[in-house]
Protein backbone atom coordinates (compact mmCIF):
# COMPACT_ATOMS: atom_id res chain seq x y z
CA UNK A 1 0.00 0.00 0.00
CA UNK A 2 1.54 3.18 -0.93
CA UNK A 3 1.87 6.21 1.66
CA UNK A 4 -1.64 8.27 0.54
CA UNK A 5 -0.78 11.42 2.64
CA UNK A 6 -2.28 14.81 2.33
CA UNK A 7 0.00 17.44 4.23
CA UNK A 8 -1.62 19.95 5.94
CA UNK A 9 0.30 22.57 5.02
CA UNK A 10 0.06 21.83 1.73
CA UNK A 11 -3.53 22.23 1.73
CA UNK A 12 -3.05 25.69 3.93
CA UNK A 13 -1.15 27.02 0.82
CA UNK A 14 1.91 27.49 2.99
CA UNK A 15 4.85 26.37 0.19
CA UNK A 16 6.17 22.90 -0.59
CA UNK A 17 8.77 21.23 1.31
CA UNK A 18 11.44 23.37 0.98
CA UNK A 19 14.50 20.70 1.44
CA UNK A 20 14.67 17.23 -0.31
CA UNK A 21 15.43 15.70 2.91
CA UNK A 22 11.69 16.52 3.66
CA UNK A 23 10.62 15.16 0.21
CA UNK A 24 12.88 11.94 0.45
CA UNK A 25 11.40 11.26 3.68
CA UNK A 26 7.77 11.51 2.80
CA UNK A 27 8.22 10.09 -0.03
CA UNK A 28 10.68 7.57 -0.58
CA UNK A 29 8.62 4.48 0.91
CA UNK A 30 5.85 4.67 -1.62
CA UNK A 31 9.07 5.66 -4.43
CA UNK A 32 10.50 2.23 -3.58
CA UNK A 33 7.00 0.47 -3.68
CA UNK A 34 6.61 1.98 -6.73
CA UNK A 35 9.80 0.91 -8.51
CA UNK A 36 9.50 -2.92 -6.67
CA UNK A 37 5.83 -3.17 -9.17
CA UNK A 38 7.40 -1.57 -11.63
CA UNK A 39 10.68 -3.88 -11.71
CA UNK A 40 9.15 -6.78 -9.48
CA UNK A 41 12.51 -7.49 -7.60
CA UNK A 42 12.88 -5.52 -4.31
CA UNK A 43 16.62 -5.25 -4.56
CA UNK A 44 16.72 -3.75 -8.20
CA UNK A 45 13.54 -1.19 -7.11
CA UNK A 46 15.96 -0.07 -3.71
CA UNK A 47 19.14 0.31 -5.94
CA UNK A 48 16.67 2.47 -8.71
CA UNK A 49 15.19 4.03 -6.03
CA UNK A 50 18.67 5.39 -4.82
CA UNK A 51 19.62 6.23 -8.20
CA UNK A 52 16.12 7.92 -8.38
CA UNK A 53 16.37 10.12 -5.30
CA UNK A 54 20.53 11.03 -6.73
CA UNK A 55 18.52 12.43 -10.12
CA UNK A 56 16.34 14.60 -7.84
CA UNK A 57 18.91 15.59 -5.75
CA UNK A 58 20.61 16.76 -9.27
CA UNK A 59 17.34 18.31 -10.59
CA UNK A 60 15.92 19.93 -7.52
CA UNK A 61 17.03 23.82 -8.37
CA UNK A 62 14.96 23.19 -11.26
CA UNK A 63 12.06 22.42 -9.34
CA UNK A 64 9.42 25.00 -9.57
CA UNK A 65 8.13 26.51 -6.28
CA UNK A 66 4.30 25.75 -6.92
CA UNK A 67 5.20 22.15 -8.84
CA UNK A 68 3.56 19.15 -7.71
CA UNK A 69 6.73 17.87 -5.96
CA UNK A 70 5.10 14.61 -5.46
CA UNK A 71 4.17 13.79 -9.55
CA UNK A 72 7.66 15.31 -10.38
CA UNK A 73 9.44 12.22 -8.11
CA UNK A 74 7.35 10.01 -10.23
CA UNK A 75 8.38 11.17 -12.96
CA UNK A 76 12.14 10.73 -12.25
CA UNK A 77 11.92 7.09 -10.90
CA UNK A 78 9.56 6.12 -13.93
CA UNK A 79 12.42 7.10 -16.13
CA UNK A 80 15.13 5.41 -13.61
CA UNK A 81 12.92 2.14 -13.56
CA UNK A 82 12.87 2.22 -17.14
CA UNK A 83 16.06 3.02 -17.71
CA UNK A 84 16.73 -0.11 -15.42
CA UNK A 85 14.33 -2.62 -16.66
CA UNK A 86 15.67 -1.42 -20.13
CA UNK A 87 19.30 -2.77 -19.33
CA UNK A 88 17.96 -5.93 -17.48
CA UNK A 89 16.25 -6.80 -20.47
CA UNK A 90 19.68 -6.94 -22.41
CA UNK A 91 21.21 -9.36 -19.76
CA UNK A 92 19.53 -12.33 -19.49
CA UNK A 93 15.51 -12.54 -18.98
CA UNK A 94 14.80 -12.76 -15.05
CA UNK A 95 11.81 -14.90 -13.95
CA UNK A 96 11.65 -14.56 -10.74
CA UNK A 97 8.35 -11.59 -9.75
CA UNK A 98 6.33 -11.97 -6.91
CA UNK A 99 5.95 -15.32 -6.11
CA UNK A 100 2.44 -16.76 -5.33
CA UNK A 101 3.58 -19.43 -3.95
CA UNK A 102 5.28 -17.00 -1.49
CA UNK A 103 2.36 -15.37 -0.35
CA UNK A 104 1.48 -15.26 3.42
CA UNK A 105 -0.16 -18.52 4.20
CA UNK A 106 -2.85 -16.43 5.69
CA UNK A 107 -3.67 -15.67 1.77
CA UNK A 108 -4.15 -19.48 1.48
CA UNK A 109 -4.80 -19.33 -2.32
CA UNK A 110 -6.41 -22.66 -3.54
CA UNK A 111 -4.02 -24.27 -5.94
CA UNK A 112 -6.74 -23.13 -8.50
CA UNK A 113 -6.18 -19.40 -7.12
CA UNK A 114 -2.52 -19.89 -7.63
CA UNK A 115 -2.83 -20.92 -10.88
CA UNK A 116 -4.75 -17.82 -11.54
CA UNK A 117 -2.45 -15.72 -10.21
CA UNK A 118 0.35 -17.02 -11.93
CA UNK A 119 -1.18 -16.19 -15.21
CA UNK A 120 -2.12 -12.96 -14.05
CA UNK A 121 1.97 -12.20 -12.77
CA UNK A 122 3.16 -13.85 -16.45
CA UNK A 123 0.29 -11.25 -18.03
CA UNK A 124 1.92 -8.38 -16.20
CA UNK A 125 5.36 -9.32 -16.92
CA UNK A 126 4.80 -9.28 -20.49
CA UNK A 127 3.39 -6.50 -20.74
CA UNK A 128 5.58 -3.46 -22.24
CA UNK A 129 7.27 -1.68 -19.10
CA UNK A 130 5.75 1.78 -20.08
CA UNK A 131 2.47 -0.03 -19.87
CA UNK A 132 3.19 -1.96 -16.73
CA UNK A 133 3.99 1.37 -15.40
CA UNK A 134 0.74 3.03 -16.20
CA UNK A 135 -1.09 0.07 -14.54
CA UNK A 136 1.06 0.21 -11.20
CA UNK A 137 0.53 4.55 -10.96
CA UNK A 138 -3.01 4.08 -11.30
CA UNK A 139 -4.13 1.33 -9.04
CA UNK A 140 -1.97 1.45 -6.51
CA UNK A 141 -0.57 4.99 -6.33
CA UNK A 142 -3.86 7.51 -6.61
CA UNK A 143 -2.45 9.18 -9.85
CA UNK A 144 -4.99 10.30 -11.86
CA UNK A 145 -5.15 10.12 -15.28
CA UNK A 146 -3.28 13.55 -15.78
CA UNK A 147 -0.75 13.14 -13.49
CA UNK A 148 -0.46 9.81 -14.94
CA UNK A 149 0.35 11.75 -18.14
CA UNK A 150 2.23 14.50 -16.91
CA UNK A 151 4.45 11.55 -15.58
CA UNK A 152 5.32 9.40 -18.61
CA UNK A 153 4.07 12.25 -21.56
CA UNK A 154 1.20 11.97 -23.09
CA UNK A 155 -2.12 13.07 -22.80
CA UNK A 156 -4.86 11.99 -20.36
CA UNK A 157 -7.28 9.99 -22.97
CA UNK A 158 -3.91 8.18 -23.82
CA UNK A 159 -2.86 7.44 -20.72
CA UNK A 160 -6.56 5.94 -19.53
CA UNK A 161 -6.67 4.12 -22.96
CA UNK A 162 -3.22 2.45 -21.89
CA UNK A 163 -4.35 1.36 -18.30
CA UNK A 164 -7.46 -0.30 -20.00
CA UNK A 165 -5.41 -1.69 -22.28
CA UNK A 166 -3.26 -3.41 -20.19
CA UNK A 167 -6.40 -4.98 -17.59
CA UNK A 168 -8.13 -6.28 -21.00
CA UNK A 169 -4.82 -8.39 -21.35
CA UNK A 170 -4.34 -8.93 -17.91
CA UNK A 171 -7.88 -10.39 -18.29
CA UNK A 172 -7.57 -12.46 -21.06
CA UNK A 173 -4.71 -13.97 -19.60
CA UNK A 174 -7.69 -15.84 -17.05
CA UNK A 175 -9.15 -17.50 -19.93
CA UNK A 176 -12.56 -18.89 -19.43
CA UNK A 177 -13.89 -18.00 -16.31
CA UNK A 178 -17.17 -19.80 -14.44
CA UNK B 1 -13.45 -9.30 -25.58
CA UNK B 2 -16.78 -7.77 -25.70
CA UNK B 3 -17.75 -4.58 -26.97
CA UNK B 4 -18.05 -3.33 -23.40
CA UNK B 5 -14.72 -3.92 -21.75
CA UNK B 6 -14.10 -0.45 -21.57
CA UNK B 7 -17.06 0.76 -20.02
CA UNK B 8 -16.70 -2.24 -17.35
CA UNK B 9 -13.41 -1.38 -16.12
CA UNK B 10 -14.26 2.12 -16.21
CA UNK B 11 -16.97 1.03 -13.65
CA UNK B 12 -14.58 -1.25 -11.89
CA UNK B 13 -12.09 1.53 -11.42
CA UNK B 14 -14.86 4.15 -10.67
CA UNK B 15 -13.74 6.10 -13.44
CA UNK B 16 -17.35 6.47 -14.68
CA UNK B 17 -20.57 5.35 -13.35
CA UNK B 18 -22.68 2.24 -14.75
CA UNK B 19 -24.84 3.44 -17.78
CA UNK B 20 -28.09 1.90 -18.29
CA UNK B 21 -26.74 -0.25 -21.35
CA UNK B 22 -23.90 -1.45 -19.48
CA UNK B 23 -26.63 -2.46 -16.47
CA UNK B 24 -29.16 -4.55 -19.05
CA UNK B 25 -25.70 -6.16 -20.01
CA UNK B 26 -24.30 -7.27 -16.79
CA UNK B 27 -27.65 -9.18 -16.41
CA UNK B 28 -26.60 -11.08 -18.95
CA UNK B 29 -24.34 -14.13 -18.86
CA UNK B 30 -21.89 -12.85 -20.82
CA UNK B 31 -21.82 -9.54 -18.55
CA UNK B 32 -21.76 -11.36 -15.39
CA UNK B 33 -18.54 -13.96 -16.40
CA UNK B 34 -17.24 -11.06 -17.96
CA UNK B 35 -17.59 -8.64 -14.19
CA UNK B 36 -16.69 -11.81 -12.56
CA UNK B 37 -13.34 -11.78 -14.68
CA UNK B 38 -12.14 -8.80 -14.31
CA UNK B 39 -12.95 -8.61 -10.49
CA UNK B 40 -10.69 -11.56 -10.12
CA UNK B 41 -7.64 -9.87 -12.50
CA UNK B 42 -8.08 -6.72 -10.14
CA UNK B 43 -8.07 -9.64 -6.60
CA UNK B 44 -4.74 -10.72 -8.13
CA UNK B 45 -3.37 -7.80 -8.99
CA UNK B 46 -3.81 -6.31 -5.61
CA UNK B 47 -3.07 -10.04 -3.98
CA UNK B 48 0.54 -10.04 -5.96
CA UNK B 49 1.33 -6.29 -6.08
CA UNK B 50 -0.70 -4.64 -3.57
CA UNK B 51 0.89 -5.13 -0.22
CA UNK B 52 3.77 -7.33 -1.95
CA UNK B 53 5.09 -5.38 -3.72
CA UNK B 54 4.90 -2.34 -1.50
CA UNK B 55 5.06 -2.44 2.37
CA UNK B 56 6.50 -4.98 3.97
CA UNK B 57 5.84 -4.07 7.48
CA UNK B 58 2.81 -4.12 8.83
CA UNK B 59 0.81 -0.87 10.02
CA UNK B 60 1.34 0.43 13.23
CA UNK B 61 -1.39 2.88 14.26
CA UNK B 62 -0.03 4.77 17.39
CA UNK B 63 -2.73 6.19 19.52
CA UNK B 64 -4.08 7.91 22.81
CA UNK B 65 -6.52 9.83 24.43
CA UNK B 66 -7.41 13.24 25.05
CA UNK B 67 -9.32 15.39 27.43
CA UNK B 68 -10.70 18.53 25.68
CA UNK B 69 -13.92 20.71 26.16
CA UNK B 70 -15.97 18.45 23.50
CA UNK B 71 -15.52 15.36 25.62
CA UNK B 72 -12.49 13.05 25.10
CA UNK B 73 -10.56 12.43 21.76
CA UNK B 74 -8.66 9.80 20.77
CA UNK B 75 -6.25 10.41 18.27
CA UNK B 76 -4.26 7.54 15.73
CA UNK B 77 -1.18 8.27 13.51
CA UNK B 78 0.78 5.78 11.86
CA UNK B 79 4.18 6.31 10.47
CA UNK B 80 2.99 8.41 7.51
CA UNK B 81 0.65 10.58 9.55
CA UNK B 82 -2.43 11.36 11.68
CA UNK B 83 -5.02 8.65 10.53
CA UNK B 84 -8.30 8.50 12.94
CA UNK B 85 -9.70 11.48 15.18
CA UNK B 86 -12.50 10.61 16.90
CA UNK B 87 -14.69 11.45 19.88
CA UNK B 88 -18.09 9.96 21.86
CA UNK B 89 -16.33 6.51 21.10
CA UNK B 90 -15.18 4.27 23.98
CA UNK B 91 -11.26 3.20 23.63
CA UNK B 92 -12.16 -0.58 23.20
CA UNK B 93 -14.41 0.28 20.22
CA UNK B 94 -11.90 2.62 19.05
CA UNK B 95 -8.76 0.38 19.06
CA UNK B 96 -11.55 -2.30 18.00
CA UNK B 97 -12.33 -0.16 14.95
CA UNK B 98 -8.85 0.77 13.59
CA UNK B 99 -7.48 -3.19 14.24
CA UNK B 100 -10.24 -4.46 12.24
CA UNK B 101 -11.23 -1.72 9.54
CA UNK B 102 -7.86 -0.82 8.64
CA UNK B 103 -6.19 -4.11 9.87
CA UNK B 104 -3.32 -3.25 11.70
CA UNK B 105 -1.50 -3.54 14.72
CA UNK B 106 -2.79 -0.62 17.32
CA UNK B 107 -0.61 0.83 20.36
CA UNK B 108 -1.42 3.27 22.80
CA UNK B 109 1.69 5.51 22.79
CA UNK B 110 1.53 9.37 24.27
CA UNK B 111 5.20 9.49 22.72
CA UNK B 112 4.54 9.02 19.26
CA UNK B 113 0.74 10.99 19.50
CA UNK B 114 2.34 14.08 21.44
CA UNK B 115 2.50 16.22 17.92
CA UNK B 116 -0.63 16.15 17.24
CA UNK B 117 -1.72 16.10 20.68
CA UNK B 118 -0.22 19.45 21.50
CA UNK B 119 -1.75 20.60 18.65
CA UNK B 120 -5.12 19.95 19.70
CA UNK B 121 -4.89 21.12 22.99
CA UNK B 122 -3.64 24.51 21.85
CA UNK B 123 -6.62 24.37 19.38
CA UNK B 124 -8.91 23.63 22.26
CA UNK B 125 -7.14 26.72 24.63
CA UNK B 126 -7.53 28.97 21.58
CA UNK B 127 -3.95 29.67 20.91
CA UNK B 128 -3.71 27.95 17.85
CA UNK B 129 -5.76 28.18 14.70
CA UNK B 130 -4.55 25.54 11.91
CA UNK B 131 -2.85 22.62 12.13
CA UNK B 132 0.10 21.43 10.56
CA UNK B 133 0.46 18.08 10.31
CA UNK B 134 1.03 15.23 8.30
CA UNK B 135 -1.93 12.86 7.48
CA UNK B 136 -2.40 9.10 6.56
CA UNK B 137 -5.16 8.97 4.34
CA UNK B 138 -4.49 6.26 2.95
CA UNK B 139 -7.85 4.29 3.80
CA UNK B 140 -9.80 7.03 2.08
CA UNK B 141 -10.97 7.28 -1.63
CA UNK B 142 -9.30 9.99 -3.90
CA UNK B 143 -12.90 11.50 -4.54
CA UNK B 144 -12.63 12.35 -0.47
CA UNK B 145 -8.96 13.99 -0.70
CA UNK B 146 -9.97 16.03 -2.66
CA UNK B 147 -13.05 16.82 -0.52
CA UNK B 148 -10.80 16.42 2.64
CA UNK B 149 -8.35 18.67 1.14
CA UNK B 150 -10.79 21.85 0.45
CA UNK B 151 -12.24 21.63 3.54
CA UNK B 152 -8.63 21.70 4.95
CA UNK B 153 -8.30 25.14 2.99
CA UNK B 154 -11.31 26.93 4.89
CA UNK B 155 -9.69 28.94 7.52
CA UNK B 156 -10.82 28.84 11.50
CA UNK B 157 -13.44 31.91 11.33
CA UNK B 158 -15.16 31.25 8.09
CA UNK B 159 -17.92 28.32 7.21
CA UNK B 160 -18.45 27.55 3.53
CA UNK B 161 -21.04 25.52 2.25
CA UNK B 162 -21.52 22.12 0.68
CA UNK B 163 -22.13 23.42 -2.64
CA UNK B 164 -18.79 25.80 -2.38
CA UNK B 165 -16.61 22.90 -1.95
CA UNK B 166 -18.13 21.41 -4.85
CA UNK B 167 -18.03 24.12 -6.92
CA UNK B 168 -13.82 24.31 -5.94
CA UNK B 169 -13.21 20.99 -6.55
CA UNK B 170 -14.33 20.98 -9.77
CA UNK B 171 -17.78 18.96 -9.57
CA UNK B 172 -20.60 21.40 -9.17
CA UNK B 173 -22.97 19.39 -8.74
CA UNK B 174 -21.33 17.16 -6.33
CA UNK B 175 -22.54 18.69 -2.86
CA UNK B 176 -24.57 15.89 -1.33
CA UNK B 177 -21.12 13.45 -2.44
CA UNK B 178 -19.42 15.91 -0.55
CA UNK B 179 -21.27 15.90 2.47
CA UNK B 180 -20.99 11.87 2.43
CA UNK B 181 -17.73 12.54 1.85
CA UNK B 182 -17.37 14.88 5.15
CA UNK B 183 -19.85 12.55 7.12
CA UNK B 184 -16.79 10.49 7.32
CA UNK B 185 -13.81 12.26 7.60
CA UNK B 186 -11.39 10.16 9.44
CA UNK B 187 -9.59 13.63 11.05
CA UNK B 188 -12.30 15.39 12.46
CA UNK B 189 -11.43 18.73 13.70
CA UNK B 190 -8.01 18.68 12.36
CA UNK B 191 -9.51 18.80 8.91
CA UNK B 192 -12.36 21.01 9.75
CA UNK B 193 -15.36 20.00 8.01
CA UNK B 194 -17.25 21.27 11.02
CA UNK B 195 -16.51 24.54 8.93
CA UNK B 196 -18.79 23.17 5.86
CA UNK B 197 -22.55 24.09 6.50
CA UNK B 198 -25.69 23.86 4.13
CA UNK B 199 -27.00 26.43 1.94
CA UNK B 200 -29.05 29.59 3.18
CA UNK B 201 -27.13 30.29 6.92
CA UNK B 202 -28.34 26.28 7.96
CA UNK B 203 -26.10 24.66 10.14
CA UNK B 204 -26.09 21.44 8.44
CA UNK B 205 -25.32 18.32 9.73
CA UNK B 206 -22.25 16.94 11.74
CA UNK B 207 -21.06 13.27 12.50
CA UNK B 208 -20.25 14.18 16.03
CA UNK B 209 -23.80 15.99 16.36
CA UNK B 210 -24.82 19.63 15.80
CA UNK B 211 -23.99 20.51 19.60
CA UNK B 212 -20.29 20.05 19.33
CA UNK B 213 -20.38 21.67 15.66
CA UNK B 214 -21.62 25.13 17.31
CA UNK B 215 -19.26 24.08 20.23
CA UNK B 216 -16.38 24.08 17.76
CA UNK B 217 -17.76 26.47 15.55
CA UNK B 218 -18.13 28.96 19.11
CA UNK B 219 -14.48 28.88 19.68
CA UNK B 220 -13.41 29.90 16.75
CA UNK B 221 -15.09 32.96 16.91
CA UNK B 222 -17.25 31.80 13.85
CA UNK B 223 -20.95 33.68 13.57
CA UNK B 224 -22.29 30.66 11.93
CA UNK B 225 -22.01 28.77 15.20
CA UNK B 226 -25.53 30.71 16.61
CA UNK B 227 -27.74 29.26 12.94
Amino acid sequence: MSGLGGVLNDASMSPQPVTLAQLTQRHRGEIVGYLARLLGDRQEAEDACQEAFMRAHRAFDRLGPDANSRAWLYRIATNTGLNAARRRSHRAARVADVDPDALPAAAGPSLERREELRAIRRAVEALPPRQRAVLMLRLFHDLGYAEIAATLGGNEVAARANVYQALKKLRAALGGVR
Amino acid sequence: MTTHDDELIALLLRDRRRSPALTRWLGTLEGRRELRAYRRTLDALQQLYGDAGAAPRRIIYYYCALPTPIGRLFVAASEAGLARVSFRQSEASFVAELRQGIGADVVRSPARTADVVHRLRAYFAGERRRFDVRLDLRHTTPFQRRVLMAAARVPAGQVVSYGEIARRIGQPRGSRAVGQALKHNPVPIVIPCHRVVAAGERIGGYGGGLGIKRKLLRLEGSAAASW
